[in-house]
């Protein structure tokens, strides 16, 4: 898996990011990405079914994400859903795309830091 | 929330099929759950967002099942390359061509004229009028918005500012000055013609075509304002008109458009006081119906105010009283066409398009069938696999789609190029210029739609019959599995069957009309074409008075006869062997005994003296013309002098008039005049092949005095054609250095380049039967290699119990040879009888037809040719057959 590879899904598209954020955590089936994505930004980002479900299509296209053969206990199982996680190259994408982020988040700290020394 | 989920389910239904077996049930659920909470949580708003959130999604995965499909096909074609190629190959000659024939006949017929407002609504007459009629046509302002008069075809000598040496010689229109209000069209620069500026007296106003304005001013936007001489008189250029607009109602480019409002010292057309004169019918009529007129209406209505002219004219010769006197049709379009007969004309060449795609799509479903059928396994798998029908359908239609784009891209860089050749073919001297035929993006879209419906066209049936698999012994035994259509109307075989017949339809239909034109181009000629030359000259368009000119051509005899370089010559208005004037004559025998007097319409050509000995044809009876009958002064506008005119015909014209007896010494009334005919000459083809019956008129002082507007010819014959033409060179300029010799030329140039234009004719129809030809001799080979790759274990078999292998090519062959033979017959069945279709609903193509189609090399030959061509080609993947190792054969499976 080489560096160009990865860098060449920097940066993730939103959807993306919040749907693989999600399975960061674990396996989840779709309409729990959706749950989650809404409950971890408060209501307001909302991955409408169309849009999350033609995402994780090309997720899975382009090996960021897998199909997940584990299943939850019997008795919360829905034998309709389908459970997600993340691949080895969709960790790393991942990773990439926190580190780019968290760098962004120091950048953006340290300037509004200055202005308001200056300030 | 009740009525967005069922709308919610609906869209969700709709997605493509293989995103539903992975997220349907998931999203139908995530619908279901999350709806009543957005509902809540957003209101109506919300659940808006949602569906629209479907609809947007629902295109774009289409869009990437495509993408996806492509890629397949793209791999898939690359796999069979030979088969990728020759479809290639045959779509490309097929589209090609339409788009040919397309741009060809559809931009004469069919493209409304640039730069005109509402061309839908233009009208003119099928015959010509008098400018006093034009005016009381006018009047009718509930009929039409405005009437104009046109002038076709009117030739100028023209000299540009700053143009040394001699004018050049343009072709344009004399048109009234609203011509340009009624077209509705706005100037690229400056003004067009205008009824209030361009009076009577004022200083001659032209405007000159973009296309004129690009070839001579180089595009220069300096020249409006600048004068040239026109005819030797200067006139100002006002303005330039809208680009590829080149005049309405000629099939052949206007480069400039004068009003009729100028002097007839300007424009020789005028004199005669032609705008007075209800005795000449020299104008056009261009007409732009009142909005909620119909053509129909306008034209009873024009009908009878025509009919009441008419009887106010007690010299107007009696017609028959039903007959109309006014025909109308439509005038948006560069070539107008008679109502009536334009469907057939339009049908004609549709059915010509849809033939050749036919051809070239069954071509393509037949080998596509036979494709099919090897690759039963692999669609077997993706069948077992879960595929469902339809998305192997789609594929496999995509692949036909993916072809049919790579053929349609050549196809149109073929019509690019054919189109490109036929703008370059040179015409003969004096002839106008070429019209513009270039492709444009209609005929872009033509060929990209016509790709696409060929693509479709010829996959799908042979998709849903390889689909149609039993996935279970198609797995077992692969490709080798007997194809349950083996019957003898099986869709492969209907397929082969009409594809040799259209293909042999094709082939002999355009054989018809190739060895029709062929045969009408050989002009014959009663002595060597090399020593003959023609010169035109125009003395009033120098700037000579008329009496100057009466005097110069009265002069030009005795001069020519002192020449050493001319052995002979005469003078006239048509060269010799030129296809005759469209505008009927029509000639009434005059005989007071008969209640119901001969009338008939013949041609008429105007030549002066010698004209028959110049051209060493002998008459059959009486005499030709001599230098008396040129110096008649008879103004043909005058109402019938009592002087009697001379007179040739034709042997046809003879025969239509006066039957079986003499003709000489019998008179004959025709336009208000009276004639005696002289001569009776033999019937001469001209070089469209046509012999129609002609009255030779003699050139009069009056012609000399207003020579007609292609000037008058010279036809001098010497050693060679060179000597005569430096000959009659020196001459003139002796007798004046500033008079011009124009559109010079040796009959040889003359008789090549008319051949040479008919050729690019000759081309595209030879090029379509031959296109026929090798497609089903293709489609052919193909199959039965297909077929015979199938039988390969059944072959093996029976060689092994023995077989010869006569006997195993037999097998193979027969097959192909009950298709080839029925196939021959209904294709000859079909010509023979579209032929006789053809020729009986039109007579545009009847001369054509009736030439070529009792030709017996073409009757006999191309059957033959076909069915030979087409036994080889299934005669080769049979030898193969022969060759089959039956120990291989079977070990295979």
């Amino acid at each position: 898996m080489t560096e160009a590879r990865i860098q060449s899904f920097i940066p993730l598209k939103t959807q993306w990011f919040h749907i693989m954020l999600s399975l960061a955590a674990g396996e989840q089936h779709g309409y729990g990405i959706m749950q989650d994505v809404l409950d971890r930004t408060t209501g307001k980002v909302r991955l409408w079914p169309a849009t999350l479900y033609g995402s994780l299509k090309r997720l899975i296209e382009a090996d960021l994400i897998e199909e997940s053969k584990k299943r939850p206990a019997p008795e919360e199982d829905d034998a309709r859903r389908r459970y997600y996680r993340l691949t080895t190259l969709g960790k790393c994408v991942l990773d990439a795309e926190c580190e780019r982020l968290q760098e962004l988040v120091r950048a953006i700290q340290t300037t509004r830091a200055v202005a308001t020394q200056r300030g | 929330m009740n009525i967005a989920w069922p709308i919610y389910r609906r869209m969700a239904e709709a997605f493509p099929h293989e995103f539903k077996l992975a997220f349907g049930d998931e999203m139908m659920q995530a619908g279901e759950d999350s709806i009543g909470e957005v509902a809540k949580r957003h209101g109506a708003a919300g659940v808006i967002r949602l569906l629209a959130d479907l609809a947007l999604r629902l295109p774009l995965e289409y869009l990437s099942e495509m993408h996806r499909d492509m890629q397949y096909a793209a791999r898939s074609l690359a796999k069979s390359p030979s088969y990728a190629l020759v479809g290639v190959l045959s779509l490309a000659l097929g589209i090609g061509l339409t788009t040919n024939v397309y741009t060809q006949a559809w931009a004469l017929l069919v493209r409304t004229l640039p730069g005109v407002a509402n061309p839908n609504q233009l009208v003119t007459a099928e015959t010509p009028a008098s400018y006093p009629y034009i005016e009381r046509y006018r009047d009718q302002k509930d009929l039409f918005t405005g009437v104009a008069a046109v002038q076709n075809n009117v030739q100028f000598n023209v000299a540009l500012p700053g143009q040394s040496g001699k004018p050049d010689r343009v072709y344009g229109q004399l048109v009234s000055p609203d011509y340009f209000s009624i077209l509705g069209m706005e100037p690229q620069r400056g003004r067009l013609l205008n009824a209030d500026l361009d009076k009577i007296g004022v200083t001659p106003a032209v405007v000159i075509s973009d296309r004129y304005w690009r070839s001579h001013f180089n595009a220069d936007p300096e020249v409006i304002g600048q004068i040239i001489r026109l005819n030797g008189q200067n006139a100002t250029i006002v303005g330039v008109t809208p680009a590829k607009f080149d005049g309405a109602l000629t099939p052949t480019p206007a480069e400039i458009f004068v009003s009729l409002t100028v002097p007839a010292t300007l424009a020789p057309e005028l004199g005669d006081d032609v705008l007075h004169n209800r005795n000449l019918k020299p104008f056009q009529l261009l007409m732009r119906l009142a909005p909620g007129v119909n053509i129909d209406s306008a034209e009873s209505a024009l009908d009878g105010i025509t009919r009441r002219l008419d009887k106010d004219d007690p010299l107007a010769p009696s017609q028959a009283d039903k007959a109309k006197r006014l025909v109308l049709m439509g005038a948006g379009t560069r070539v107008q066409v008679p109502r009536d007969l334009r469907p057939k004309i339009l049908g004609f060449y549709t059915f010509l398009m849809a033939i050749i795609i036919a051809i070239a799509c069954l071509n393509l479903a037949t080998m596509a069938l036979a494709r099919g059928t090897g690759r039963r396994k692999e669609l077997a798998i993706r069948l077992g696999v879960g595929a469902s029908r339809f998305r192997l359908i789609r594929q496999m239609v995509t692949e036909g789609i993916l072809l049919s784009l790579i053929g349609g891209a050549a196809g149109f860089a073929m019509a690019y190029a054919l189109g490109a050749l036929a703008a370059h073919t040179r015409l003969p001297a004096g002839s106008p210029l070429n019209p513009d035929r270039s492709i444009d993006w209609h005929t872009a879209m033509f060929a990209f739609a016509l790709a696409i419906a060929c693509g479709i066209g010829f996959s799908i049936l042979p998709a849903l019959q390889a689909t149609k698999t039993d996935v279970a012994p198609a797995l077992k035994q692969g490709t080798a599995v007997q194809l349950s259509g083996h019957k003898l109307f099986g869709l492969r075989n209907l397929a082969m069957g009409a594809q040799v017949s259209g293909s042999l339809l094709l082939l002999l239909v355009t054989g018809f009309l190739v060895l029709g034109i062929l045969k009408s181009n050989s002009v014959q000629t009663n002595f060597n074409p090399k020593t003959m030359a023609f010169l035109f000259i125009d003395p009033v368009r120098d700037g000579y008075s008329p009496e100057r000119s009466q005097t110069f051509f009265e002069q030009l005899p005795d001069r020519l006869r002192s020449s050493s370089a001319v052995t002979s010559f005469a003078l006239a208005v048509q060269p010799p062997y030129l296809p005759g004037d469209d505008e009927d004559f029509h000639l009434t025998v005059d005989d007071p005994h008969s209640s119901s007097p001969v009338q008939k319409g013949v041609m008429k050509e105007t030549v002066g003296a010698g004209f028959f000995a110049v051209i060493s044809q002998s008459l059959l009876a009486g005499r030709e013309f001599d230098e008396r009958d040129q110096r008649l002064n008879i103004d043909p506008t005058s109402q019938g002098a009592g002087q009697s005119l001379p007179l040739i015909l034709n042997q046809k014209a003879a025969h239509a008039l006066f039957g079986g007896s003499s003709a000489v010494g019998k008179h004959l009334r025709g336009d208000r005049q009276e004639y005696e005919v002289v001569g009776v000459v033999p019937d001469m083809k001209d070089a469209s092949g046509m012999t129609q019956g002609i009255a030779y008129l003699p050139l009069t002082r009056h012609d000399f005095a207003q020579p007609p507007s292609g000037g008058i010819v010279i036809v001098a014959r010497g050693h060679s054609a060179e000597d005569a033409i430096g000959g009659v060179r020196t001459l003139v300029a002796s007798m004046d250095p500033n008079l011009t010799l124009f559109n010079v030329q040796t009959l040889s140039e003359y008789l090549e380049l008319i051949r040479a234009a008919m050729r690019s004719a000759l081309r595209t129809f030879g090029g379509i039967g031959l296109f026929g030809l090798i497609l089903s001799a293709v489609g052919l080979a193909g199959v039965t290699g297909y077929a015979v790759a199938q039988r390969r274990k059944e072959i093996g078999i029976r060689m092994a119990l023995g077989a010869r292998k006569s006997q195993v090519l037999g097998l193979v062959l027969r097959e192909g040879a009950t298709l080839i033979a029925v196939g021959t017959v209904a294709g000859f069945l079909g010509a023979v009888a579209l032929a006789k279709a053809m020729s009986a609903i039109t007579t545009a193509f009847s001369d054509a037809f009736s030439l070529g189609v009792g030709d017996p090399r073409l009757l006999i030959g191309a059957p033959l040719l076909l069915a030979g061509l087409a036994l080889l080609a299934c005669y080769i993947p049979a030898s193969r057959a022969m060759a089959i190792d039956p120990l291989k054969a079977l070990r295979q499976e």
